[in-house]
């Protein structure tokens, strides 16, 4: 029995030998051995540069045989467009990427994306830290082919002092938006003096929240079809419409639409404005008022969608530049990194091991409007991933906005997008 | 197989070695260019017409030859109506931008075509845009033609029009990006139309004036005819860089409002780039590569017959 014991004992230790010798061993095959320079791709304007540049140099200094360059590529649009031509021309590509979260589901079904599995099993990456919402937002087709970086979600921004002085109620659910909008607009005359809120129509995200809350399916199950021309998805878009056409709302379109809606509502000419989180220290540094944020009503349901970017690794890369770019992306996505990111920017923390800790509670108390977000971080899904998902919202934004904006019939306007759509999702 | 010829152009002779070195050296010396044009010219558009025959979207390694598939998408299918609207809306651009160039272009030189420091001063402000960067000009055009805070409505506003919503509506954004047009190559069409003016013997003017005719009728019939070679120039150039405007599109309303403003070369970039779809955009372009080049050569054709050159 005792020798029997000895056996299993030494199985064991043998197995647990091997198993550890080969984890080590796959540890190893990620290492940086020998000097090496990167390129990092990324849409942080010029307000960041500060806070990247003492980022890179700080990886730097903990990596010193990596040696970052850190570019500035335009808008999420722009580098896009530069990553693709990149990938088919599978030379002068970045060793690590940002991408807005739409453009996931294309990369990850073309393979534009190093999967990072193998890399988060190896090096014991803390995958687990983050939400199940940003995991799933940040994957395709179950493999993890990037990582949440600057995560943001749809929000109201609205103008404090005045709800505290015309003790203007925020909407709670869509059925009292009828109520908020008559109470925070002023219009005399048919003109209006000031709007209850400002509708961004020059990018589905913003408006697509009100309909998933209703209820409506913006793809179906089967992938193929589209629930926008149903007539609960009629009744929404007839609602924004009225509330434009009455001049409580404004619907902003066109290429120089969110500009104008900040200024509007800096000017204090919007009483609040639909946009995203990440642009919290934007409002707040402009604005001679109190920002406050406030989570979307809601209906049958009351949730929002992930909004900002993921970090990548495109695949065409050499070993060696890869093992590079999980150093950094690690670091990027890492803990004391992301606190820094969402203290100077207005992005969202993302670990659960600071939304739910008291790290998370010394971040609300230095920017208290956060609450609205953290009180909902359940709520928070990710994107609906779909490869014609960019066809899709380029025809929904265009029938919607020219439906409220030039006029004509809503149910109409709707269900032409909903077959153009359907045509879109099964091409 | 078909020998090479060697021998001296029109004797039947074979061609000495030093001719035949000359002519190598000749070759050497285009060769260069000839290189550039097949890798950056040829290549590319052979490419073009193949692509258009694939299923590829650019950032998949994988793709298979589907044949007509996308030229069937383009004239039967779902493509059909963006493709027409787009060819009536480049069409209608480039109608103006020529009709801007050339009839702006003439006015203005007609009315330059003086010595004087002023005169000069005048003509280097109205040519001056031309040296801007587009998308700089363009950023500044879509401040002065915001509906809310810009610079025209204000004006406008002063005399009790409008505000008029310049970008955002179907009805004025093609306009707009006009105006921006206008500015911009209006001054290019006055320099060349006032440098072939500075051309023209004094001499027809003298004669005609000696027989009478006024300053309308030299106008009409020495300057028009004679400037005509300038006015086909023009036409051709214009019209080939007007049918592939993209970057005041991209920068001012990206194809929009309600693709009002969906030039053919913007709807191509956002096939490839932003819908991934570069098989479509492919197709698309070849179309409109054969377009082109029809229309430039029907214009080169009835133009000769019209055209009067000073000899």
């Amino acid at each position: 029995m005792r020798i029997i014991s000895r056996k299993r004992l030494a199985v064991a230790a043998l197995l647990v030998g091997a198993a550890l010798g080969a984890n080590a061993q796959s540890a190893k095959q990620y290492e940086v051995t020998k000097p090496i320079k990167i390129e990092w791709w990324h849409a942080l304007e010029s307000q960041y540069a500060p806070l990247v540049e003492r980022v890179v140099a700080d990886f730097e200094r903990q990596n010193p045989l990596i040696d970052v360059e850190a570019i500035y590529q335009g808008s999420y649009k722009d580098l896009n467009e530069k990553l693709i031509a990149a990938h088919a021309a599978g030379v002068t590509l970045p060793a690590v990427t940002v991408a807005n979260t739409p453009y996931i589901a294309e990369y990850g079904a073309s393979g534009v994306c190093e999967v990072l599995d193998p890399y988060i099993k190896a090096t014991k990456f803390d995958l687990g830290d983050f939400g199940s919402g940003l995991k799933v937002a940040s994957s395709y087709g179950g493999k993890q082919v990037s990582l949440p970086f600057l995560i943001s979600t749809q929000i109201m921004f609205y103008n404090k002092d005045m709800a505290k002085a015309e003790k203007i109620k925020l909407p709670e659910t869509w059925a009292e938006m009828d109520s908020f909008m008559q109470k925070a607009s002023r219009v005399s005359g048919g003109v209006t003096e000031r709007y209850a809120t400002v509708i961004p129509g020059w990018d589905q995200w913003y408006f697509e929240t009100f309909f998933l809350n209703n209820g409506i399916a913006i793809v179906n199950k089967d992938g193929e079809t589209t629930d926008l021309g149903a007539p609960a998805a009629i009744a929404v878009a007839s609602k924004l419409k009225q509330w434009c056409d009455s001049k409580y709302a404004y619907w902003a379109y066109g290429k120089d639409a969110s500009s104008v809606m900040r200024q509007n509502f800096i000017e204090g000419k919007a009483f609040s404005v639909i946009h995203t989180t990440s642009l919290y220290n934007m409002y707040a540094t402009n604005c001679d008022f109190e920002v406050g944020m406030h989570y979307l009503p809601g209906a049958k349901t009351r949730d929002s969608e992930i909004g900002g970017c993921v970090l990548l690794i495109p695949r065409k890369n050499s070993q060696e530049v890869k093992n590079a770019a999980w150093k950094l992306l690690s670091y990027l996505t890492g803990k004391d990194v992301n606190m820094l990111w969402a203290r100077e920017t207005g992005y969202m923390p993302t670990r659960n091991s600071v939304t739910r800790t008291s790290e998370g509670k010394a971040f609300l108390a230095e920017k208290p409007a956060f609450k609205a977000v953290f009180d909902n971080l359940d709520h928070i899904n990710p994107r609906i991933q779909h490869t014609a998902y960019t066809a899709l919202s380029k025809i929904w934004m265009q029938e919607l906005a020219k439906v409220i904006i030039e006029g004509g019939d809503v149910a109409q306007a709707m269900r032409k997008a909903s077959i153009l759509i359907d045509e879109a999702l099964q091409d | 197989m078909r020998e090479r010829d060697t021998t001296v152009e029109g004797t039947g002779r074979r061609a000495s070695p030093r001719v035949r070195r000359e002519r190598f050296k000749d070759f050497l010396c285009v060769a260069p260019a000839l290189a550039f044009f097949a890798v950056f010219v040829y290549y590319p558009l052979v490419d073009l017409f193949r692509i258009g025959f694939t299923n590829w979207n650019l950032i998949r390694d994988e793709y298979k030859y589907v044949g007509l598939k996308n030229y069937k998408w383009l004239f039967k299918g779902s493509g059909l109506d963006t493709w027409l609207a787009s060819l009536k809306v480049t069409f209608s651009y480039t109608f103006w931008e020529i009709v801007i160039t050339l009839v702006g272009g003439i006015l203005l030189a007609a009315l330059f075509n003086r010595e004087g420091r002023v005169f000069a001063a005048m003509r280097s402000i109205v040519f001056m845009p031309k040296y801007i960067a587009i998308s700089t000009s363009a950023i500044v055009f879509m401040w002065i033609l915001n509906d809310q805070y810009g610079f025209l409505n204000y004006v406008l506003g002063a005399f009790g029009v409008g505000p008029v919503a310049w970008l955002n509506s179907e009805r004025t954004a093609l306009t707009s990006v006009l105006i921006l047009t206008g500015w911009r190559v209006v001054g290019y069409g006055m320099m060349i139309y006032l440098s072939a003016m500075k051309g023209i013997s004094r001499d027809y003017y003298e004669a005609a004036e000696l027989d009478g005719a006024g300053a309308l009728k030299r106008f009409r019939h020495i300057t028009l005819p004679l400037l005509s070679p300038t006015t086909l120039f023009l036409f051709v150039t214009t019209f080939i860089a007007s049918m592939k405007v993209f970057q005041s599109i991209d920068v001012m309303t990206a194809g929009g409002p309600y693709e009002s403003t969906n030039v053919m070369v913007y709807w191509i970039y956002d096939l490839a780039f932003v819908q991934f779809r570069v098989d479509r955009a492919a197709v698309v372009a070849s179309v409109f590569f054969v377009i082109l080049l029809a229309f430039t050569a029907a214009t080169m054709k009835i133009s000769n017959k019209s055209v009067h050159y000073d000899s």
